[in-house]
């Protein structure tokens, strides 16, 4: 088992190198360079200052240099300096990553409270009129482009019933007094975000319980526990339930791996100052190492889970065993 | 099922509690403390929250080249001098502006070279926001660390003209300037700031000798709420990047009291709902960097159905739409095609369907707010909308109508392909009545679009446009137009691209005038040369003009005192007159 | 025959009535059905998936036949008309100048002696003041259709030349049925052209996404040890890359600065065909690792060591043994897979980075029209509409054949 895991982080090493070169030649594949961006928005920029700014940036160098220096300075431990913002790099990412976790997690705890229950009921009763509807609704909420439902939630409930704020994550400029008002005025703007980011969820991890719990009460064990006689609480929980959970809590997993790559365009039509938002922000900028280091917590997080999965199938299900 | 749900929700309020965390900032200023219950409906003085769209970054004056920067600096960084909203050049910290005339200023020559030297007085009562005064120093210490060579600052030239900073020793707040050249817009230092010497040299003595060392280490970056760094109406109370900057009244500020306790700025990136959070009321107002035009036309629209406490606000602006041609193209090199496209194309009828008359058509590069600016035909030649005369030029120039209606000559066809940035409306709609209005003189125009950053990055800047860009010059007003007529600016591969002169006018005339522009002291005499270039202008049309951008707020009709002023001096900057009340 | 029951469901009683069955009907029953009208049969018991199958097909149709449409309801998709954008839906507006005179221009084109006369007859009756004769249908055209129409009746020439007139005048005004869009152009042909591309990429991605991911997953999965360890870790490292951000930084690239690649695309369809090579990228990867999987399993079957045995080639038993095995899984995978690329490609266009502009496309009409969604809400919201219609469709077609094609519930 140790070898077995020695192996996958070694694999994930080197992967996670290659994808940092990989993205670090696309991103210099994109047109315009920072300086750029500071040419269009100051016009009395002359070109002795253009050739002075590429040289103290270091634009003026082929790629790889760029990309041997920069990996240098990560591995070091320096994570670089923002060029649009002009601070470090963690000081940007480290509230912007807090708040995309707390959207993200919320939204995820959420999907599942709903997901899950309606999932195992759809179950046990197929094709009946439930599930007909809740699968409607689940199909719905695969199929719908998410900014487009944020789009008509901020129209509804925004601005039509003006009952919750249209952006935003706190009132701007109050203190709290208390941690209880400031999690009710921090909830407040939060609750369209997840709505809209956890209709998506909700249909996937619905969909996915249900027909891995379908799969789980045709064993023929249900049977015979059935036949035994016990209540069919226990039926449902202890042997139908918890043999569906196995795949379920890999799809979590990977979902959870999620969490830091932000819900780019969700963050963008909330004005949620989260992580996504972040990156787009510094690519369409070309603020690389911003972008940089998003991209490589994002892929870091992704194979981390990965593993974590593949472990926890591992302890989970007895059956399964690694060389 | 019950215990699991339980857990969940158990889970969830854990994670809140814990995640959340209060957000600390040492404030000098006594903070008022949040109420539970939603904000008042009628407005008052003592806060206003501006939604705006474009990002922002930390304060440093030197440092900081973002446009929504520039906006929120004004309200806690004041320069020596600046234009206010009639267009104006008044002074700010400074007690007057010298000039000539007035004997502040002469000129005078040292080694040969023609320089011009003037005395700067800044107001007695001038005080950073920790009550040190401002004094000469402080704009000789910008000078030292805007010249390193290790600071990554934008524009060097506006700190770099002034060679020598020499302190009147029983005055700190008197001293002469030496400036490198002589000329005769020495006196509009409107970008050069001042920074706060007493705070800011440990720093740069420290780092400044590393590579952005100065700018990480900054107290701007370190420590942005130190009040000693700042010297406006108003002081940083917060500020979180990429999302929101708050501001209160600066105690020691010394000009006419700010009335308005608590200013927030907003930053909401998506256009769609920057008006959804104006109607719930997220945001009080709009800034000039908020509404597309259509935005603004329809919302005003809105405003006056539905009667909504708004005011929608429209200023021309110094930006100038224009039509760059390139005059190495085989077609465009004959003047009679260029002045049959200025001829047939109708600006007013353009204006006033596609912006409701908000934005004023162009006839050259100087907008009409500027000192500079002539409509009187004697002095340049006018277009007025004459398809008529178009077409006799065309067919003078040997292009007769073909069959399918567009003309040729000697087997090729009058055919332009128009260029502009992809994605903006306003542009795509201009393009295509264009298109039309030259079609039905026999031209055929196409359009091709490109993301804005490769049409400026690589499409305008090295020439590869085939025959027309359509884009806008952003300026203030007076400025030369040097960078853009010069003929020894025009970008190609020997000069590494740079210099704007992207049509590739040559006019011996115009490079004459345009240098002896840079050493006129007399204002009239500055004007008949401006004149005299915008009469080649209008004649050789090497650029098509369109109309003057305008720039657009929405403001609550309570605010008072809010002027837009539609040049690079925003709004910002007369933010203590703004009154709710 | 044994009939395999269902737990809720009650027993069927046997049917007293009916003593035996005849012979030709013994032998109806108990002839061996293929698979693909097994398949078809579960298939359609499936209420919903036979709904979404319809309206796919319903969608295929309209989008195909766009251009018939066109000249049956007389708009245009590219039409600008600047004068009346935004209109509401159900709006009937004038046609700009350069629609007219493009209708007159080829009227006399291929009329000249008619145009002539109806000229000399315009002047005459002075229903124009025009002060070259040739000018006198154009200045025609400029009147209302109602004012050209009128003029039409009081004019001394023949039936023909009225009616066609009459033709020319119905160009002067056209009606919308969905209103305007930004640029003035009718909605309704937009989504219809939009319906071609959306469906289009998202067909076209989905398929050689299976492509890609069949040829790669049957690769792995036959050759097995450091091929599959290869192939499996870049599919891990392609799956882990966040999927928006890297498509962001993708479809940004300035194709110019890539020299082979420059010369290959032209700039028209370049925006389609970079969104499609990008999206191929990124959506081949879960198809390979099912096939992998399937062949894995396959590997150690019986009539594999067989075919190995009678001296067939890897290619023979890959392609004519394997993949009729796999085929069944691809197909649910690969109409799932359509719904996600409809999906990602309104997700890019939204940002700014998909097809581009004048092209329509679902999803850059919603990013054309969120700016104005109080004022002209329709523009943003029949685009949505029609994006989530056409997705569940292919949800239900998906899940359809996933309940059709499992084994466990065919029922005989």
């Amino acid at each position: 088992m140790l070898n077995f895991i020695l192996r996958r982080i070694v694999q994930t090493l080197l992967v996670i190198l290659i994808l940092s070169y990989v993205c670090f030649g696309l991103m210099n594949l994109m047109p315009g360079d920072p300086v750029e961006m500071m040419i269009s928005s100051n016009p009395k920029i002359t070109a002795a200052d253009v050739e002075r700014l590429r040289s103290f940036y270091g634009l003026d160098q082929p790629m790889y240099k760029r990309y041997l220096s920069w990996a240098g300075d990560i591995v070091q431990g320096e994570l670089g300096y923002s060029r649009t913002y002009r601070i470090p790099v963690t000081e940007m990412m480290g509230p912007a990553l807090g708040h995309t976790f707390i959207l993200s997690v919320a939204s995820l705890v959420f999907s599942l409270i709903i997901a899950i229950p309606l999932g195992i009921l759809c179950a046990l009763k197929p094709n009946s009129k439930v599930d007909y509807v809740v699968n409607l609704f689940s199909f719905a909420g695969i199929s719908v482009p998410s900014f487009w439902l944020g789009i008509v939630l901020i129209i509804i409930f925004a601005v039509n019933f003006q009952i919750l704020p249209a952006g935003g994550y706190q009132t701007t400029g109050m203190a709290y007094e208390t941690y209880w008002a400031e999690f009710l005025d921090k909830g407040k703007y939060l609750i369209l975000p997840i709505l809209s980011l956890s209709i998506q969820s909700i249909g996937r991890f619905s969909r996915f319980t249900r027909s891995s719990m379908l799969e789980a009460m045709r064993n023929d064990f249900i049977r015979t526990a059935r036949a035994k006689g016990l209540t069919a609480q226990v039926v449902i929980w202890k042997h139908g339930f918890r043999n569906a959970l196995i795949p379920l809590v890999t799809i979590v997993a990977l979902s959870v791996s999620s969490i830091f790559s932000g819900a780019l365009i969700t963050e963008s039509l909330f004005a949620y100052p989260g992580v996504g938002r972040l990156l787009y922000t510094s690519i369409m900028g070309n603020d690389f190492n911003v972008a940089m280091i998003s991209f490589m917590i994002s892929v870091t997080m992704v194979l981390l889970m990965n593993l974590a999965a593949d472990l926890l199938y591992g302890v989970i299900d007895p059956r399964v065993s690694y060389k | 099922m019950k215990n699991i749900n339980i857990l969940l929700v158990a889970v969830l309020l854990l994670s809140f509690s814990a995640c959340t965390k209060k957000n600390k900032n040492p404030e000098p200023a006594p903070v008022p403390v949040a109420a539970a219950t939603p904000e008042p409906p009628k407005l008052n003085n003592s806060e206003i929250k501006i939604g705006m769209i474009q990002e922002f970054e930390t304060f440093n004056p030197l440092i900081a080249n973002m446009a929504a920067t520039s906006l929120m600096s004004k309200l806690v960084m004041r320069y020596l001098v600046t234009i206010d909203a009639d267009g104006k050049w008044i002074p700010q910290l400074a007690k007057s502006i010298p000039s000539l005339e007035s004997g502040s200023a002469k000129l005078v020559t040292v080694a040969g070279v023609k320089k011009i030297e003037a005395v700067w007085e800044i107001l007695d009562n001038a005080v950073w926001g920790d009550g040190k005064p401002i004094i000469c120093d402080d704009f000789a210490f910008a000078i030292k660390v805007a010249s390193a060579a290790t600071v990554s600052i934008a524009e060097k030239e506006v700190y770099t003209q002034v060679e020598k900073v020499t302190v009147d020793p029983l005055n700190p707040k008197k001293c002469t300037f030496l400036y490198d050249k002589a000329k005769w817009d020495f006196y509009q230092l409107g970008t050069f700031a001042p920074l706060p010497k007493h705070l800011e040299e440990k720093i740069f003595n420290m780092h400044g000798a590393e590579t952005a060392g100065y700018e990480k280490n900054s107290l701007y970056v370190k420590e942005p709420y130190n009040v000693g760094l700042y010297n406006g109406p108003y002081l940083i109370q917060e500020i979180q990047l990429g999302d929101h900057v708050t501001f209160v009244q600066n105690p020691k500020w010394f000009g006419e009291p700010a009335k308005i306790k608590k200013i927030i700025f907003k930053l909401i990136p998506n256009t769609g709902t920057l008006e959804a959070n104006l109607r719930s009321g997220t945001i009080d107002m709009i800034s000039s960097m908020g509404f597309e035009l259509d935005q603004a036309l329809a919302f005003e629209k809105k405003v006056k159905a539905e009667v909504l406490p708004y005011t929608v606000l429209f200023q021309p602006s110094t930006t100038y739409e224009h039509i760059d041609l390139n005059l190495d193209n085989h077609a465009l090199k004959d003047i009679k095609v260029r002045k049959a496209l200025n001829y047939s194309i109708n600006r007013e009828e353009l204006v006033n369907s596609l912006f409701e008359g908000k934005q004023a058509p162009a006839i050259h590069n100087i907008t009409p707010k500027d000192a500079w600016y002539t409509d009187d035909p004697a002095k340049v030649t006018i277009y007025k909308y004459s398809p008529r005369d178009a077409e006799r030029l065309l067919d003078e120039a040997g292009w007769k109508r073909g069959p399918d209606g567009i003309r040729t000559k000697a087997g090729k066809k009058l055919s332009f392909t128009l260029m502009t940035t992809a994605g903006n409306k306003t542009r795509e709609l201009v393009q295509v009545y264009l298109q039309n209005g030259w079609k039905q003189i026999g031209i055929e125009v196409n359009s091709k679009n490109e993301p804005a950053r490769v049409f400026f990055g690589e499409t305008t800047k090295k020439r590869a446009f085939d025959s027309m860009a359509l884009f806008a010059w952003v300026s203030s007003p007076e400025s030369s137009p040097k960078s853009t007529f010069l003929s020894t600016n025009i970008p190609n591969a020997k000069n590494g691209y740079s210099g704007q002169n992207q049509m590739g006018w040559i006019n011996k005339e115009v490079d004459k005038l345009c240098l002896a522009l840079d050493l006129e002291f007399t204002h009239e005499k500055r004007i008949q040369i401006v004149h005299n270039i915008l009469k080649y202008y209008t004649d050789e049309v090497p650029v098509l003009p369109l109309y003057y951008r305008s720039v657009m707020s929405v403001i609550p009709n309570q605010l008072k005192g809010f002027r837009l002023t539609g040049h690079q001096f925003p709004e910002t900057n007369e933010v203590e007159k703004w009154n709710l009340e | 025959m044994e009939t395999i029951e269902n737990n809720t469901q009650k027993a069927i009683p046997p049917q007293p009535a009916q003593r035996s069955l005849s012979k030709n009907q013994i032998a109806e029953l108990e002839k061996v059905q293929s698979l693909t009208k097994i398949i078809y049969a579960q298939f359609k018991e499936h209420k919903a998936a036979v709904i979404g199958a319809y309206t796919i097909i319903f969608f295929v149709i309209v989008a195909l036949s766009a251009p018939l449409l066109e000249k049956v309801l007389g708009v245009n998709s590219e039409n600008q008309n600047v004068f009346h954008r935004y209109k509401a839906p159900f709006s009937t507006i004038s046609a700009g100048i350069d629609t007219r005179e493009t209708a007159v221009r080829n009227y006399i084109q291929e009329n000249p002696e008619d145009a002539a006369l109806v000229q000399t007859e315009l002047l005459k009756e002075e229903f124009v003041a025009s002060t070259r004769p040739e000018d006198a249908l154009y200045d025609w055209s400029r009147y209302e259709k109602r004012k050209a129409l009128a003029a039409v009746r009081y004019l001394d020439v023949n039936n023909k030349i009225k009616s066609d007139l009459r033709g020319i005048a119905k160009k002067f005004e056209t009606f919308h049925v969905f209103g305007t869009d930004e640029l003035g152009r009718d909605v309704l042909m937009r989504l219809i052209y939009g319906t071609r591309v959306s469906m289009g990429v998202g067909i076209l991605v989905a398929l050689s996404s299976a492509l890609i991911g069949l040829l790669i997953g049957a690769i792995a999965g036959y050759y097995g040890g450091f091929i599959d360890s290869l192939l499996m870790r870049v599919t891990d490292a392609l799956l882990s890359l966040p999927t928006i951000p890297v498509l962001i930084v993708v479809a940004a690239i300035d194709l110019q600065k890539l020299p082979f690649v420059n010369s290959i695309i032209s700039t028209g369809g370049e925006s389609i065909l970079k969104l499609v090579f990008i999206l191929c990228l990124f959506s081949w990867m879960p198809i390979s690792r099912l096939v992998r999987g399937s062949i894995l399993t396959l590997r150690e079957r019986e009539f594999i060591l067989a075919s190995k045995t009678l001296g067939a080639s890897d290619f023979t038993i890959i392609t004519r043994h394997m993949f009729p095995n796999v085929i069944a899984p691809l197909l649910v995978s690969v109409t799932l897979g359509v719904g996600e690329s409809i999906l990602f490609e309104a997700a890019l266009s939204f940002l700014g980075l998909g097809i581009q502009p004048p092209t329509p496309s679902w999803g850059n009409m919603l990013f054309n029209a969120q700016e104005l969604i109080y004022q002209a809400p329709f523009l943003a919201i029949l685009p949505g509409l029609l994006i989530l219609f056409v997705t569940i469709s292919f949800n239900y077609v998906g899940d359809g054949l996933q309940d059709a094609i499992d084994p466990k519930t065919i029922r005989r």
